[in-house]
């Protein structure tokens, strides 16, 4: 049963650190951001509460002291402070390290890291609260809700919000021979609590450890474990304890609101349920939100509820692999039905054939998307990292994320995190300079430093940009050749650009580099091998006290493009809608001769031909009429690409035709089409040469 | 010396298939699967002996015409099967008029290449299996070859 919930809890929590680490970012720059405060103080609850829950009392235990601070701060107890922002973050890192941990271990305890001296420091913190020490909100919340229980009982006398059966009474009645005692017991969780069914497992676990039964549940115990229920829970249980030792036990499980625990006899409730069935309406009016499950409205309810909640669920990718592999058989396996049908004519087989093709169109597309990712999930860490970074070199850095959701895929997700994270490191320790220096160049005393990514064409453009004092080409020159990596006398005449990409070179940085200044020597050649291996590019462009722009491009390799599906001949070819301008068609006579070169005049504008078929050396018949035209953009000229026939606009995930094909300029890769046929998809920059 | 020579005999597993009139086999280490012949799309300029490329459950896989690989000539309509090999990351298929199945050989049987210099490096030399002369074929070579040759 905890097994079942780590994963969620270590998803759910993971969302939550990083979710601290932003608001931590904010609340540093605005410290009296109540809203931001209130914000935090809400997230550590939850994740207190959801490691207690899992039983990681190190984690809660953290989250605690944490929480006692930032509530005193939020009361106006205490100002916060830069020491405690840091302490905060350092506590958010400690959080994150327990949950890798808790991944890779299962167990919170850290074994490097010095988790209760970080503890103590908050205790510390607080016992100079004046308003301070250990006594949370939160725990004297609870004892309030255990007294407060009396009067609640009183409300609740009525009648049973759990239906009575014969049954019911008899296994009561044989339990009660036994010395046992019937209970209805009505479990409130704290609202807002995360991982609802995993607490109330524990409460009924609190009971079957005291040797009590639970007789039934409303809700149902299936819809209890699917979450479908607001905040409480009715429950008849029998016990040999008494209602005291019940009440104890049961409001310390952790996130329990209150507890309402009345002795009963199930034949009484039984005569009472049948009597008020004689005046159903009061007991709608009553009883209906939260005891009546099965009616409709209040499943609707839970319904829309849970949409808000769920927006993202995390798969393993290898199913995402697996789901795209299973995709492609099934449209190919749809392709020979409709093949060996079209034998036999059937007219009644038609339209359901052709739903099966649309369904599987739209479940292919579907698929596809899913593969993909916004990088704003690799570059989420970033500004912590920046910040922690420009704090430790002592400068002053302001960080600037753009096109976070940008789309690439998972995989590279993965990958490109690391290389980013390097070019960020260069930038600071050795890009950026310090506020002296940089008021002495009469530039802004804080640095800027830039962070994009864009689709363009067939790539996504990854930059990483600062206005720092840029590369020195004299240093980079002399190290290259001390390296042996060039000699002088090429040294001299390369243009800056090429002294620059030495920096890529393997043999270019070694670890004692590491500490010198103006050489951006750390990793660069990791940096380029792993750009390499994704098979993109890497460049860098630097002007001396400007700034640095260093510059990733990764292909789209089973990204999604729209593209235009042409044909020429028999076969089809897609032209990524990035680069076409417009469609038009012409006629013979539009067709004029300058230069040697045919062209088109549209709006005035003399526009180059490409006739597909000259191009790609395939054998083509005379040339009709009226022909299709097809206008691209490569660069700020345009080209008519002439083709047979416009077949529409579709979704296509481009895949690398492989090494066999790296000497076909013409193509960028291919892509899997709804019947399983295969368009190769044109690489336009290489078409007009 | 004894020992060794034994040891240098070794039991081997190739799939055997027919181009032209002639018996040839690759390891069956190399082979991933074989296929009925499907519809082939033509890649526009690129090497003579890729015919094409398939699509193999998603996967986009070139198509070589093995007969022109060799150096001879085999007519397309005549290929019914392919023989999908995967060396070195590179997914490739093979096209064969037939597939014979699995020949188990031991290096004792194989002669070295002397008489069929034609392939070169491309075969390993020649299984001698009764009155059955199968060209021994090194994938490996041939993929490295095709991927290697520049235009």
């Amino acid at each position: 049963m905890r097994d079942e919930y780590l994963g969620v809890f270590i998803d759910e929590s993971r969302e939550a650190i990083q979710r601290m680490n932003d608001i931590l970012l904010e609340v540093e720059q605005d410290p009296e951001n109540m809203e931001a405060i209130n914000e935090l103080f809400r997230i550590l609850h939850t994740l207190k509460g959801m490691a207690g829950t899992m039983e990681f009392n190190t984690m809660m235990t953290l989250c605690h002291r944490m929480e006692n601070v930032l509530d005193e701060i939020r009361n106006g107890r205490m100002k916060l402070t830069e020491d405690i922002i840091d302490k905060l973050f350092k506590g958010a890192d400690i959080l994150d390290q327990m949950l890798n941990m808790i991944a890779e271990e299962g167990t919170d305890e850290l074994t490097d890291v010095d988790v209760e001296g970080l503890i103590g420091h908050f205790e510390s913190i607080l016992g100079q609260s004046p308003g301070g020490g250990k006594a949370s909100g939160k725990e004297e919340k609870r004892e309030e809700s255990v007294e407060e229980e009396g009067e609640s009982k009183e409300e609740e006398e009525e009648s049973l919000p759990i239906e009575v059966t014969d049954e019911l009474i008899h296994v009561a009645k044989e339990a009660e021979k036994k010395g046992f005692k019937t209970y209805y017991i009505k479990v409130f969780l704290k609202e807002g609590t995360q991982l609802k069914a995993a607490r109330m497992y524990l409460v009924f676990h609190k009971i079957e450890d005291m040797g009590g039964e639970i007789l039934r549940t409303n809700p149902s115990v299936e819809d209890i474990e699917d979450e479908k229920f607001d905040w409480d829970v009715d429950l008849i249980v029998v016990a040999k304890q008494d209602t005291e030792k019940l009440l104890k036990a049961l409001s310390s499980v952790s996130d329990v609101d209150r507890v309402i625990i009345k002795e009963v006899s199930l034949e009484e409730v039984k005569k009472q349920q049948e009597k008020k069935e004689e005046k159903p309406k009061e007991i709608e009016t009553k009883k209906a939100p939260s005891s009546s499950p099965a009616s409709p409205a209040t499943s609707k309810d839970h319904d829309k509820k849970k949409k808000k909640i769920t927006q993202t669920v995390r798969v393993d990718i290898e199913k995402l692999d697996t789901l795209m592999n299973l995709m492609g058989e099934l449209v190919i396996a749809r392709s020979r039905i409709v093949e060996t049908l079209k034998k036999y004519n059937i007219k009644e087989i038609d339209e359901s054939l052709a739903q099966l093709s649309r369904i599987t169109l739209d479940l292919q597309n579907i698929v596809m998307k899913i593969r993909m990712v916004p990088i704003a999930y690799v570059f989420n860490r970033f500004p912590r990292m920046v910040r922690d970074l420009a704090k430790q070199m002592n400068k002053e850095v302001n960080f600037i994320i753009k096109g976070e959701d940008t789309e690439l895929d998972r995989t590279f997700v993965e990958e490109i995190g690391d290389p980013i994270l390097h070019l960020l490191r260069n930038a600071i320790d050795h890009g950026i300079e310090s506020k002296e220096e940089r008021i002495a160049k009469g530039k802004p005393p804080v640095g800027t430093i830039v962070l994009s990514a864009r689709h363009e064409g067939n790539n996504v453009v990854i930059e990483v940009s600062d206005d720092g004092r840029g590369l020195d080409r004299e240093k980079i020159a002399r190290k290259a050749i001390e390296r042996g990596l060039i000699d002088e006398t090429r040294a001299a005449t390369l243009p800056d650009e090429e002294i620059f990409q030495l920096i890529f070179l393997p043999g270019f940085s070694t670890k004692d580099q590491v500490t010198e200044v103006s050489g951006r020597g750390v990793g660069m050649d990791v940096v380029k091998n792993v750009v390499e291996s994704l098979k993109g590019s890497v460049s860098i462009e630097s002007q001396k006290d400007k700034g640095t722009r260093v510059t990733i491009r990764l292909p789209l390799t089973l990204a999604i493009i729209q593209a235009l599906l042409v044909k020429v001949n028999d076969l089809v070819y897609a032209i990524p809608i990035a680069s076409i301008d417009s469609t038009l068609k012409i006629t013979k006579d539009d067709i004029q001769v300058v230069q040697d070169q045919e062209v088109v005049v549209i709006r005035q504008e003399v526009i180059p031909i490409i006739k597909l078929w000259e191009t790609l050396q395939i054998p083509h018949d005379e040339e009709s009429e009226s022909m299709n035209v097809v206008i691209i953009r490569i660069g700020n000229k345009k080209y008519g690409v002439v083709v047979d026939t416009l077949i529409g606009q579709d979704d296509i995930v481009i895949k690398s035709l492989g090494k066999l094909f790296r000497d076909v300029k013409e193509f960028s890769g291919g892509a899997v089409l709804g019947d399983g046929s295969i368009a190769l998809i044109l690489d336009v920059t290489n078409l007009a040469v | 010396m004894e020992v060794n020579e034994k040891e240098a005999v070794k039991e081997f597993e190739a799939l055997s298939f027919s181009i032209g009139d002639q018996e040839m086999a690759f390891d069956v280490d190399y082979v991933e699967q074989v296929i009925d012949k499907p519809e082939i799309t033509p890649v526009p300029k690129s090497k003579p002996m890729i015919k094409g490329i398939i699509n193999l459950r998603g996967r986009i896989v070139p198509i070589i015409d093995l007969a022109d690989v060799l150096g001879s000539y085999v007519d397309e309509s005549k290929y019914e099967s392919i023989v999908v090999v995967k060396y070195n990351d590179i997914e490739a298929g093979f096209l064969v008029e037939s597939v014979n199945g699995v020949l188990r050989a031991s290096t004792s049987e194989v002669e070295g290449i002397g008489s069929l210099e034609k392939y070169g490096e491309k075969s390993k030399g020649l299984i001698k299996k009764g009155n059955r002369l199968v060209v021994y074929l090194e994938v490996s070579r041939i993929i490295d070859e095709i991927a290697g040759e520049e235009l």
